[in-house]
């Protein structure tokens, strides 16, 4: 093998002699790498980017999917959702959702991870029950929380009725449908949370905690003054992400209600799904599709933004 | 620089697999698999045993046809019709699709979709076998879309012991709606909580499809006869409605299922009394004695006893002429009779020819395999009207459906959400 390598290496410098663009690209850092990160590339290109670009130019199309003839229609997708009642009424949901969802998310991971970051006895257990239902897939999640929430047969309201409590129609009802949905996904995302805060809080120096329980602070003074600051960095992340994943809502809302009861739960993504592939207006669907991604742009900038004042990475 | 050197490979390497691999792909779609034999890829949803017949039945095809390779992908049927309309635009669509027959306006306006209507005339398909309400849901303007697949039918499912219990004598072939409203009334119990009925309330067709039912039995319809107007906003259309609001809202004896995921679980558990729904439900039922009626009448409406159909169809695509002609080669057999009495007792599913369905033998074979089937059949002659063939009834459906269940929540009057649905209805079949 040696023997073969310095071979090749005589003639790799045999080839530097007389320069030709073979054994220039051959010999430059740069082509190595994006030879190596050239199958990455491709896929990504050729499922990431390519249909993010083909979604651009169907949005200023009219297209039903089915048929070839798809005319541009300019702006007007746009400009129609500007009146769509419904697109308006998604976007309120949408918000009222990504609201309570990020904070509630963030809040009760900490609140978790805060717990679970001391050592007692069978410490793993519990961050493992903590982690676990990010392993629970969505439609399990889904069917578990339509059996708990059932207005007649289910435990949540069998809970309640045992405190005096009347029952509840929640997935049912116009008015409580958003909010179960909320409480649904905060469930299946908190051992997310937990695991991101936890691995941050053991970054947390003891030193800086005894100096500062030497000093006379409080156990709530430390938490405030000393580990949420330094945690800010995975509450930026979780932010971000969480944010982001809000925006996008729509395994959760398919999977129970079905944007129902009469569109109480019908966010952005529920409602473009149903105009692209019920209602076949794939070119409407596409531009909302476009003022999603652009709020996102949008909003991940202002985060990281506002970032700059309260983060500190050390 | 060995280094250097094995990682420039290396990468060379990968490149070489992916781009060999893609056309790998590209390649494989070629008009005829190895060993001469011409490709029929059938795209289906089947599951369980009927997913066990269809394979079987490809199986015997393949045996008796050496000369064609019939293979099979199974899909979920809600999601086939996204991933044809993917394949169509990637210009690999499969030979033959399992689709809804609710799709069939629109899969007309998909080029590659073979058009029957020149091949089921031929004599040995026996096209007028097929049921009325199959062919219709077939048929699109002069365009026929596809051969039916499987059929069904709503039909009332009631459980004996909980009727015996309430002291409520079983639905009878005459009931109207109002002897259903008052069965449904005596059988609700909220200390048990038992409710009479249970309709699916998403607002989804599958709402829509009930009402459809009695709206037709109340001598109304969903649109005009020459399709350009809404027409289930008549006197008709809110006399149906306002039977659906004095069950579930007056008298609540209805359990409205607006996830539309509870159905046949609580029907199994014994807490509903009655359920409009299909054959397919009927093997879910293993834990309570049940009874099949056809739908009740409206009381004073000459439209007698209808129901709705939901005919599905096996769609054929062009992939060159040589598979066509082996798909709907393929398909005439699967669709002949022999075939649909085999499918048809190994699975319960509704046979879809009418020589099968009306031969008492196989009825009674039928009814002893699964209790209730042979009323479903049956009730295939109640099939008088089809959904319209317009490539707006999607949003058609959804109008109806936020009507239905607007006025099942007990927020809106029949008279004035079928109102806002016609106006709905109108903008979009007038290109709204």
């Amino acid at each position: 093998m040696s023997v073969q390598a310095s071979g090749q290496d005589a003639a790799a410098t045999q080839g530097a002699a007389r320069p030709g663009w073979v054994g220039r690209l051959r010999r430059s850092e740069g082509a190595t790498g994006w030879l190596l990160v050239s199958p990455g590339a491709i896929l990504i290109g050729i499922f990431g980017l390519l249909p993010v670009l083909m979604a651009l130019k169907l949005s200023f199309q009219k297209s039903d999917l089915l048929t070839p003839d798809t005319p541009w229609v300019g702006t007007k997708n746009y400009r129609q959702l500007a009146d769509d009642p419904r697109f308006a009424e998604a976007i309120q949901h949408t918000i009222v959702y990504t609201a309570l969802f990020v904070p509630g998310t963030m809040l009760v991971g900490l609140l978790v991870a805060a717990a679970l970051n001391r050592s007692v006895r069978f410490i793993s257990v519990y961050r493992t029950a903590a982690y676990i239902t990010m392993a629970v897939s969505t439609i399990s999640e889904g069917i578990i929380f339509l059996w708990l929430t059932d207005k007649d047969y289910g435990l949540v309201n069998a809970t309640l009725n045992a405190v005096g409590i009347s029952s509840q129609p929640f997935l049912a009802s116009t008015s409580q449908a958003l909010y179960v949905i909320v409480a649904m996904t905060i469930w299946g995302w908190t051992g997310f949370a937990v695991i991101v805060y936890l691995a941050a809080l053991q970054g947390v120096p003891s030193e800086l905690h005894e100096a500062a329980a030497i000093d006379g602070a409080r156990p709530f003074t430390r938490f405030r003054t000393i580990t949420l600051p330094l945690l800010s960095p995975a509450s930026l992340f979780l932010l971000v992400w969480l944010t982001i994943n809000a925006l996008q809502l729509f395994d959760e809302v398919y999977l129970t209600t079905r944007g129902g009861p009469l569109h109480a739960t019908t966010v952005i993504v529920y409602y473009l799904w149903d105009q692209a592939f019920v209602q076949f207006n794939a070119g409407y669907a596409a531009a909302m599709a476009y003022v999603l991604f652009l709020v996102s742009v949008v909003l991940t900038a202002i985060q990281f933004r506002l970032a700059r004042k309260y983060v500190h990475y050390s | 620089m060995i280094k250097r050197q094995t990682a420039w490979m290396a990468a060379a390497v990968s490149v070489a697999a992916l781009v060999l691999a893609g056309c790998g792909g590209g390649g494989d779609s070629g008009s005829s698999a190895g060993g001469g034999k011409t490709k029929v890829v059938v795209w289906d949803g089947y599951e369980d045993v009927q997913g066990k017949n269809i394979t079987a039945l490809i199986a015997q095809y393949n045996k008796e046809h050496p000369d064609v390779q019939v293979t099979q992908l199974v899909s979920s049927s809600d999601r086939v019709l996204q991933k044809v309309l993917t394949a169509v635009r990637g210009g690999s669509p499969p030979d033959v699709a399992y689709m809804f027959g609710s799709w069939s306006p629109n899969i007309a306006k998909i080029p590659q979709v073979v058009d029957m209507s020149q091949y089921v005339q031929e004599s040995d398909w026996h096209w007028d076998d097929f049921y009325e309400g199959e062919r219709q849901a077939a048929t699109v303007g002069d365009k026929i879309v596809g051969v039916p697949a499987l059929v069904d039918n709503l039909a009332i499912v009631y459980n004996k012991s909980l009727f015996k219990q309430a002291g409520v004598a079983p639905p009878s072939a005459d009931w109207t709606w109002d002897d259903f409203r008052a069965a449904a009334k005596k059988l609700t119990d909220p200390s048990k909580k038992q409710y009479g009925w249970l309709i699916p309330a998403d607002g989804t067709e599958d709402t829509v499809w009930h009402y459809d039912a009695m709206l037709w039995e109340a001598g109304g319809d969903i649109l005009n006869s020459d399709n350009t107007q809404a027409a289930f906003n008549s006197d008709a259309g809110v006399e149906a409605l306002t039977m659906l609001k004095d069950m579930a809202v007056t008298d609540k004896s209805v359990y409205l299922d607006t996830t539309n995921s509870n159905g046949t679980k609580l029907m199994n558990s014994g807490k509903i009394g009655m359920l409009v729904t299909g054959p397919w439900d009927l093997s879910s039922l293993p834990d309570i004695d049940y009874g099949v009626q056809v739908m009740p009448t409206f009381a004073g409406s000459d439209a007698g006893h209808q129901t709705i159909a939901g005919p599905d169809n096996w769609v054929v695509f062009d992939n060159g002429s040589e598979r066509k002609q082996a798909a709907v080669d393929f398909v005439r057999w699967l669709t002949a009779a022999d075939q649909v009495k085999t499918t048809s007792l190994t699975t319960g599913d509704l046979p879809t020819r009418e020589s099968v369905g009306s031969d008492a033998s196989f009825r009674k074979q039928l009814e002893k395999n699964l209790t209730g089937s042979a009323t479903f059949v049956q009730n295939l002659a109640n099939v008088k009207k089809a959904r319209p063939s317009v490539d707006q009834y999607p949003a058609i459906s959804e109008a109806m459906g936020q009507a239905i269940v607007s006025v099942l929540l007990g927020k809106a009057e029949p008279a004035d959400a079928l109102d806002e649905a016609a106006q709905t209805t109108n903008d979009a079949l007038n290109g709204g």
